[in-house]
């Protein structure tokens, strides 16, 4: 039975690994940063909030078009939920691995 | 089991009925055994090892009659799809549950993906498929019913299925899986069933199943079977 688990374990640890890739090369695809309004005299100004190592650094495209906002508000939903997932399979990766190393003779 | 893998489990199933795709498919593999559990009523039955793997068996594609995109579908809940080999067989990816259809494979079959347009999915193409759609029974989930094979059936396909894995862990998680559900219809006094759907596959198959047995030293279940 022993045997079984531990190949039950691997096999999850495999899956694990390949959807931590997915998730971490989707993130990269999506633009980088999020939007930021300022209003100015009654017109809506948009910056691009990005973090830069420990800097965030604010880069300014003025006044966007509707669907370059929807592009920012899509990206942001989708981001959120890459790391969401991304924080469950790392967490399942360690609980697996920890659990296979369990399996080994100390 | 955790609840949130049952829960996700419960939800795509309840989609699925919404949609009217749960009437088109046989939840097949370690999964179906959680199901058994409501099937035998409780009693001594003890559903096998479950792994994220859901399996929806297809066997009659060409019946699909509604498109659903079905990525779309799901991709609230998490799923992401995601593709295996240079091939592209596709799965919809959640870290707590991994989502892939089959389809029986026909004739010398086909080492590509059997595409799905109508759920903008692709399926596996598998031998021996046809001998857990050929025999189901439905189990009541909420307020629908879920398709699963006649737990005869799925017991002496695993046995059969367990001779052709490579790895031996996975021979014998099948083996295990296999006999909890024969001993549990035996206890049933459901003998009959199991020797009914033994007797009718091929002599070749029952040569696996009963090869299957010997390795386990089940020579009870294997008297009866020859009886």
């Amino acid at each position: 039975m022993a045997g079984v688990i531990k190949g039950v374990l691997s096999e999850e640890l495999e899956n694990s690994l390949r959807m931590k890739k997915g998730y971490e090369e989707n993130l990269k695809r999506l633009p980088k940063g999020c939007l930021a309004k300022r209003k100015i005299r009654g017109h809506e100004y948009f910056y691009l909030v990005k973090r830069e190592g420990r800097k965030i650094k604010y880069a300014y495209l003025g006044k966007i078009s509707q669907e370059k906002k929807e592009e920012y508000e899509k990206a942001k939903v989708s981001r959120a939920k890459y790391r969401k997932l991304l924080s469950q399979v790392k967490k399942q990766i360690r609980f697996l691995r920890s659990s296979l190393r369990g399996k080994q003779a100390v | 089991m955790e609840n949130k893998q049952f829960n996700l489990c419960l939800e795509v199933l309840r989609r699925f009925h919404k949609i009217g795709l749960l009437e088109h498919v046989i939840l097949i593999g370690s999964w179906c055994t959680y199901f058994y559990r409501d099937y035998f009523e409780g009693g001594s039955y003890q559903f096998s090892l479950i792994t994220r793997d859901i399996d929806f068996l297809i066997a009659h594609p060409s019946r699909l009659n509604q498109k659903v995109d079905l990525p779309e579908l799901l991709k609230d809940l998490g799923f992401i799809p995601a593709f295996k080999g240079a091939e592209g067989y596709m799965k919809l990816d959640h870290p707590e549950l991994i989502l892939e259809f089959l389809v029986p494979e026909k004739g010398r079959g086909i080492d590509k993906p059997f595409p799905l347009p109508k759920l903008n999915m692709n399926a596996v193409t598998l031998r021996f498929l046809n001998f857990l759609s050929c025999n189901v029974i439905k189990v009541k989930v909420e307020n629908f019913t879920v398709t699963l094979p006649h737990p005869a059936n799925f017991a002496l396909h695993k046995l059969i299925i367990s001779q052709r894995r490579i790895k031996e862990d996975k021979a014998v998680k099948d083996r295990n899986a296999a006999l909890g559900v024969l001993k549990t219809l035996i206890a049933m006094g459901r003998k009959d069933e199991i020797r009914s759907v033994f007797q009718s596959v091929p002599p070749g198959w029952q040569k696996k199943i009963l090869d299957s047995l010997k390795g386990m030293q089940e020579t009870e279940i294997m008297d009866f079977l020859k009886d």
